[in-house]
């Protein structure tokens, strides 16, 4: 990626498309996403937005958007950008639309789908080689009915379904590997905290038809528990701490864009989970050593596995 | 009937305040209605919540435009029009403020026709929003009812608040009952209106939808970027203000980080907020490489704006 046009902060697009007046939490991380991602894309996109947190972006009569956005149910979104896709390349065969006129397709959707209910037609899609983007904000609920355990919640994390001592009991999906195991064109990591990176991935996406593949780190203020202020730190200590990887699959192999610091110098996981509430409990009123030591094992068992 | 409205901003426990005390009529023997009313609105926003109770079953629906209490958690809603705490006051409507200022200066502001009772916050909060307040407010406006014995409130508010870590549910429910023990009304408690004879029901102002072909039917936008009319900076509790001297004009920091696009260079390169959409994260404040950016309480930067010397 020498080429990139997108070195250092500087070089990103200074002129933002998404508009303000969403109705979105204060520090929304999926919001901060979805207008980095948005500005590399460019104008011409159309956005299908699974049901979830972002389908309030556009709330009638109001739309953040400079083009077209459309909501479908949560695990329709695919079938959604097929549509879509279908009808713009019939028009442009048939003559009817000129090829600069040519939409992007892009799949908003929150963790609850893609994850979950969304996930088989999102793997039918990868399979039909539909030529789309499709973009997860994954903030490790259902945060749009008050955060309830969705697939992609973590261990150890209390959510309204999940607030007994241990927190929520079972493992965060891996999928990440569920795609790559397609072998689409690309997939990738991001998260806002990181623009430059987001950034040329996005970049390096677009050079590539059929499928491709983004899950961001969508830091919540509301359903973890911290204060909004403090979303970009959210998401610099999730990298810096190992637990949210930054990579990209692309020609058939895995590549981290961003390493942490190796084991014993890299911080401590801890230092992301005691920043949110959602992890009080694994620290007061005493500290759960047993689950602290699992989830930074598990930490450090990937990136030694990274090698 | 008792018709008893709250107001507040998203995430001060204003839901949950009106669930305690609708809980608690419930074990005083009143048939309630509890409903919580927000749309889209997040985090900050204005929103409301009513408790209708009484001694027979409730048959009135939806939004109370004739209360006889108001309960308004967070004093800064008074003055913002959007926010609609003063609609449908009577003079028999006891306006319950969690304010620090005094109830009589504030009755004279608000020109107020009725009562008006203040509870004083307990700590001042310089900034961001305090769920706390909305537990105290609670407990006065079911000692203000007069008909919510203690030990009803503290058994609904035990309930209500079950699923709170221990510390804060605890917290929680001393608060509650200082706001009960802790308020006075000289004039009384709330006054129940007598129930309106059935010729003077306001009929609902429907609007006759018929069956129409999915292309009239969905709600189709045609204008782009239609959001800047939609005015997020009401929902903003602290203002972030750049200081120009200490600003370096690396526009694309604030610019970037900020979710709502609510930050822009002027013709000069220096970062310019939008206030009409800011929405008072302070992601802007905590990125500032050079330390440009302060937090000012959103009342006293209106306040100061509106003396004329803006920020």
């Amino acid at each position: 990626m020498s080429e990139t046009r997108f070195k250092a902060l500087k070089d990103l697009p200074a002129q933002h498309l998404l508009l303000p007046g969403t109705p979105m939490c204060p520090g929304c991380g999926g919001l901060e996403v979805v207008k980095q991602v948005y500005d590399v894309l460019g104008e011409n996109t159309v956005f299908v937005n699974a049901a979830g947190c972002l389908t309030l972006l556009a709330t009638y009569p109001f739309t953040p958007f400079r083009g077209s956005w459309i909501y479908t149910a949560m695990a329709s979104a695919p079938a959604g950008a097929q549509g879509i896709r279908d009808a713009l390349d019939i028009l442009i065969a048939k003559g009817r639309l000129p090829p600069a006129q040519n939409l992007d397709v892009v799949v908003l959707s929150g963790d609850g789908a893609a994850y979950g209910m969304g996930l088989g037609p999102t793997s039918a899609a990868i399979d039909r080689g539909l030529d789309f983007y499709y973009l997860c904000y994954d903030n490790e609920g259902y945060g749009n009915t008050g955060q309830q355990t969705s697939a992609a919640t973590p261990a150890g994390a209390r959510t309204a379904t999940d607030h007994g001592p241990v927190g929520f009991a079972g493992e965060k999906k891996d999928l990440f590997s569920i795609w790559v195991a397609h072998h689409p064109p690309y997939v990738a990591t991001i998260t806002s905290a990181d623009p430059v990176d987001l950034a040329r991935k996005v970049e390096t996406a677009r050079g590539h038809a059929g499928p491709k593949l983004f899950i961001a780190l969508a830091q919540c203020p509301t359903g973890w528990h911290y204060d909004p202020k403090d979303t970009v730190q959210m998401g610099r200590l999730a990298v810096a701490t190992g637990i949210w990887p930054l990579k990209a699959y692309a020609g058939g192999r895995v590549t981290h864009t961003r390493r942490p610091k190796p084991k014993g110098e890299r911080p401590p996981v801890e230092e992301y989970l005691r920043a949110q509430g959602r992890f009080d409990h694994l620290f007061s009123p005493t500290r759960n050593e047993e689950a602290l030591a699992r989830i930074q094992a598990r930490v450090d068992a990937y990136w030694d596995a990274a090698e | 009937m008792f018709r008893v409205r709250f107001h507040g901003r998203g995430g001060q426990g204003v839901k949950t305040a009106s669930r305690v005390l609708g809980t608690a009529l419930f074990h005083a023997g009143f048939e309630v209605q509890d409903a919580p009313r927000y749309g889209a609105e997040r985090r900050g926003a204005p929103i409301f919540a009513y408790v209708r109770a009484d001694r027979q079953p409730i048959f009135e629906r939806g939004v109370i435009v004739r209360p006889d209490l108001v309960v308004v958690v967070d004093d800064t809603l008074l003055t913002l029009p959007a926010a609609a705490v003063l609609q449908g006051i009577a003079p028999h409507t006891l306006l319950l403020v969690h304010s620090a200022q005094p109830a009589e200066a504030l009755r004279a502001k608000l020109k107020a026709p009725g009562q008006l009772v203040t509870i004083a916050p307990r700590e001042v909060a310089a900034t961001g929003l305090q769920p706390q307040g909305a537990m105290m407010t609670v407990g006065a406006a079911a000692r203000l009812l007069g008909v919510v014995p203690r030990q009803a409130l503290e058994s609904a508010a035990g309930e209500e608040l079950a699923a709170l870590p221990a510390k804060l549910r605890q917290r929680s429910l001393a608060l509650t009952l200082d706001g009960f023990d802790g308020v006075e009304a000289p004039g009384g408690p709330v006054r129940e209106l007598p129930a309106e004879p059935a010729e003077d029901y306001d009929r609902p102002r429907w609007i006759a939808l018929p069956f129409e072909d999915a292309r009239i039917a969905s709600p189709t936008i045609y204008g782009a970027g239609t959001s800047m009319l939609s005015k997020t900076g009401l929902w903003r509790v602290q203002r972030p203000v750049i200081d120009r001297e200490r600003c370096r004009r690396c526009v694309w920091v604030c610019g970037t980080y900020c979710p709502d696009n609510a930050i822009a260079a002027d013709a000069g390169g220096y970062p310019v907020i939008d206030y009409d959409h800011c929405k008072g994260c302070m992601i802007c404040l905590v990125n500032c490489p050079s330390h440009a950016i302060a937090a000012v309480v959103e009342s006293q930067a209106r306040e100061a704006a509106a003396a004329g010397d803006a920020p």
